[in-house]
């Protein structure tokens, strides 16, 4: 074959052009342009938080769109083309540094948001992310208001729900700490309020729970459990302090449900986050003992009412009707 | 000096130098990047040199400045002397070169100011990418009529190569920017994702790679003292290179919602990718094999081998990791980001590197100042990469592991912390290799002994 310049120049552009139409415009012209259920168009403002989105680079860090395999994360919704409708440039993104954000809208309220663009470790302690201080508190909100609008419909259902359920907490913080803890716990169902823990807290779960509270936890609770973690200032209401649940427990002792209830699920309208995709069950255990044994100054492990003693407790629960081998020391 | 001098060899000269510059820039990007993902508060509140504003900066720099600047040095140089004439049109090649600059300079000061238009790698403002578009089409004139006043008949393989690169990236260029939507340049809806795509591998495919492997296929024969081994082996990688590489864009959406079937051929020609890859890469070892030392006597030699090394292990790797399968453990993290970096700067930046000192004394008249240097660039970058990509490597399979057994994004982190300080560290050596590079450069022009005609 003789390459002459005829066959070089215009051979290639055949080959390009060819491969042009059939995976670039064949495509453009037959992907379906019909929005999906929860599409909706961007509000002026989320607009202009998209266009500060994009000049800061979030999408190096931050996907948007929920991959198959995602499932295992505890993803409920896969990505539909339809959800994209209009957006131009499209923000699918390439890496995730940071979780995908195709359904963030409404996971947090706006204060929450707050605190997390103007000191991201302030409510997730190892983050990577950089601090948007820098962009001033009015481009933080148009941010805000962007990132609520993702998921569109759903979204804003999330929204609202926080938005409501924000009043009630506000108003219930306003009306002192016996009332606000009093609401708190009546909105935990009666049988995860009165429910002890059932892991024992010793030394090892004790050391999980602490590592669990460090990467969690402390930026709004704080180090020493009483709810002035750096973010408390952006926060209303403000983290608990969990020193005030002294002599305020549900029927005077028990915490393990309730926090077990509380960590999985996160308290909307609060800043307070559901954990239930970081952490495994054995995890918000472990923390909620830390948190009882630490600054609550008891946990309710070994009240009753409790079962049969698993198979690995060492020692064994002194009240249940066996003895450790004559000799040997027993009891917590 | 004179701006659009006529001096033979004055574009490519000038082409080559503002490579080994912007390299010195666009490491600089990496740096403050680097240093962000292992202590992220450490450039707090500086707004241009946050993360997301300086990581487009060092892709965009390194693409099309460092790597695309200083393989094209290299191209222009080889094309006239392979076609025994001069390059037609000296004028407009240095014309090329500084419509090229400027284009890199709005880049480099628009992006950290967040001015972007937020597609990877194609997140420069309008301005930047019209200044490209036209610094690439001087060249292309320039090119094209060299080819047609030629006075050796033959067109020897860099020849179809360059003139290939610079056309295909002419023509793909302003389709993948969507210039017609200056304002976005981009599409809108999972369109736009499957034109960036295709636009983001033609960067690597039909701008970088062709490039690069024209640099390849005259260095290497000459520092072996041998010649090309097969004609037919060249036609074969040229023309499968085409017609692959343009096809496997959207492998990067393999798990984003886009029609299946695109994606089946983006995976059938990526695994294709193997044919035009291990053809020019046999054809290149079995001219070079019988004279192995005479590449390490060769410090371009050197580069230049260790390029065609890098591009084995990039190009058996992008393979295999655009199946989906193994894509459940390397998308969405750090082995990705360890693949581009062999790519770009093992592959087409080490090749454009030898270029560099192997055309510097053609085009300068000087002798490379001192070759010690050039060496000590070569092992500073060889090492600081290799430690670079085994890092990222390692970091994206924990990563890509705990998200696989359900872990968050979040929960990953602390587990890659150590390798994030490591990438620092390994980086850091490329970036003295590109300080070092930049001096020699400089100091050849100023202080590099003249070659007797």
């Amino acid at each position: 074959m003789k390459m002459g310049p005829s066959v070089v120049i215009l051979g290639s552009l055949v080959v390009i052009w060819a491969a042009f139409f059939s995976v670039v415009l064949v495509p453009t012209k037959t992907i379906s342009q019909r929005p999906s259920e929860i599409w909706r168009p961007l509000t002026e403002r989320e607009q202009r938080g998209r266009l500060l989105f994009i000049a800061n680079g979030c999408t190096y860090c931050h996907s948007q769109y929920v991959r198959p395999q995602d499932w295992g994360e505890g993803a409920s919704r896969i990505a539909q083309p339809g959800d994209y409708k209009d957006q131009e440039p499209h923000l699918l993104g390439s890496e995730r540094t940071g979780p995908d954000l195709s359904q963030d809208g409404g996971e947090h309220p706006n204060d929450w948001h707050t605190a997390h663009f103007l000191n991201p470790r302030s409510t997730r302690p190892l983050s990577l992310m950089p601090r948007f201080e820098f962009l001033g508190k009015d481009d933080v909100q148009l941010l805000t208001d962007y990132v609520q609008s993702l998921g569109g419909r759903g979204a804003d259902y999330r929204v609202a729900r926080q938005q409501y359920w924000k009043k009630e907490a506000v108003a219930a913080y306003n009306k002192g700490p016996d009332y606000s803890i009093n609401w708190l716990h009546s909105k935990v169902p009666d049988v995860w309020r009165n429910m002890p823990n059932p892991y024992p807290a010793d030394e090892g779960a004790l050391a999980r729970g602490r590592e669990v509270y460090q990467i969690f936890c402390v930026g709004c609770h704080g180090p020493v459990g009483d709810g002035k973690g750096m973010a408390a200032a952006d926060l209303m209401p403000p983290p608990l302090d969990f020193t005030s649940l002294k002599g305020r427990l549900p029927e005077g002792k028990y915490i393990g449900g309730l926090m077990y209830y509380q960590v999985m699920n996160g308290i909307v309208g609060t800043a307070m986050p559901y954990f239930k995709k970081d952490l495994e069950s054995a995890k918000i255990w472990d923390v909620s003992n830390f948190v009882a044994a630490n600054f609550v100054g008891r946990t309710d492990y070994r009240t009753p009412p409790f079962g049969l003693d698993a198979s690995y407790v060492t020692p064994p629960n002194p009240t249940l009707p066996y003895a450790p081998p004559k000799g040997q020391s027993g009891g917590p | 000096m004179r701006l659009l001098s006529d001096e033979e060899h004055s574009a490519a000269r000038r082409y080559l130098v503002s490579g080994a510059a912007w390299m010195a820039m666009a490491v600089l990007g990496g740096l403050f990047s680097a240093i962000q993902l292992f202590s992220p508060d450490t450039l707090r509140n500086i707004s241009f040199l946050e993360f997301g504003r300086v990581r487009p900066a060092h892709t965009n720099l390194v693409l099309f400045g460092f790597v695309g600047m200083m393989l094209m040095g290299a191209g222009i140089y080889i094309v006239p002397v392979m076609l025994r004439t001069r390059l037609h049109g000296e004028r407009l090649a240095n014309l090329s070169m500084w419509v090229y600059n400027a284009a890199m300079v709005v880049t480099a000061i628009s992006l950290p100011l967040g001015y972007t238009q937020g597609r990877e790698y194609a997140e420069a403002v309008f301005p930047a990418k019209a200044l490209l578009l036209v610094a690439l089409l001087l060249l292309l004139y320039v090119l094209t009529m060299t080819v047609l006043n030629r006075k050796e008949n033959l067109l020897y393989v860099s020849v179809w190569y360059v003139v290939g690169g610079v056309l295909w990236t002419a023509a793909f260029f302003p389709l993948g920017n969507v210039m017609w939507h200056p304002t976005t340049g981009a599409l809108a809806g999972t369109v736009d994702a499957i034109w960036l795509w295709f636009y983001g591998h033609n960067i690597f495919g039909l701008f970088l790679t062709p490039l690069a492997i024209a640099i390849a296929y005259y260095v290497m024969p000459r520092v072996a003292k041998a010649p090309l081994y097969s004609h037919t082996l060249s036609l074969i990688g040229f023309w499968t290179l085409l017609a692959f590489y343009t096809h496997i864009g959207t492998h990067h959406l393999i798990q984003a919602p886009v029609p299946t079937w695109l994606k089946t051929i983006s995976i059938i020609d990526s695994v294709g990718m193997l044919v035009p890859v291990m053809t020019v890469l046999v054809n290149l070892w079995l001219t070079t094999k019988d004279s192995l030392g005479n590449f390490t006597r060769s410090v371009p030699g050197k580069f230049i081998f260790a390029g065609a090394v890098w591009y084995l292990l990039t190009c058996v790797q992008g393979p295999l990791q655009s199946l989906p399968s193994v894509q459940r453990y390397t998308h969405f993290n750090n082995w990705v980001v360890g693949h581009a970096h062999i790519a770009v700067l093992g592959f087409s930046g080490m090749i454009a590197l030898g270029g560099l000192w192997y055309m510097l004394p053609q085009v300068s008249g000087r002798r490379v100042y001192s070759m010690n240097l050039a060496n000590l660039q070569f092992w500073l970058v060889s090492i600081g990469l290799s430690g670079f990509f085994v890092v990222l490597t390692i970091a994206g399979l924990t990563q890509g592991a705990a998200w696989v057994n359900g872990e968050t994004v979040y929960r990953a982190l602390p587990l890659i912390a150590p390798y994030m300080g490591l990438r620092l560290a390994s980086g850091i050596l490329i970036i003295v290799g590109a300080y070092v590079g930049l001096y020699n450069v400089v100091m050849t022009l100023r202080r590099g002994e003249p070659i007797e005609p």
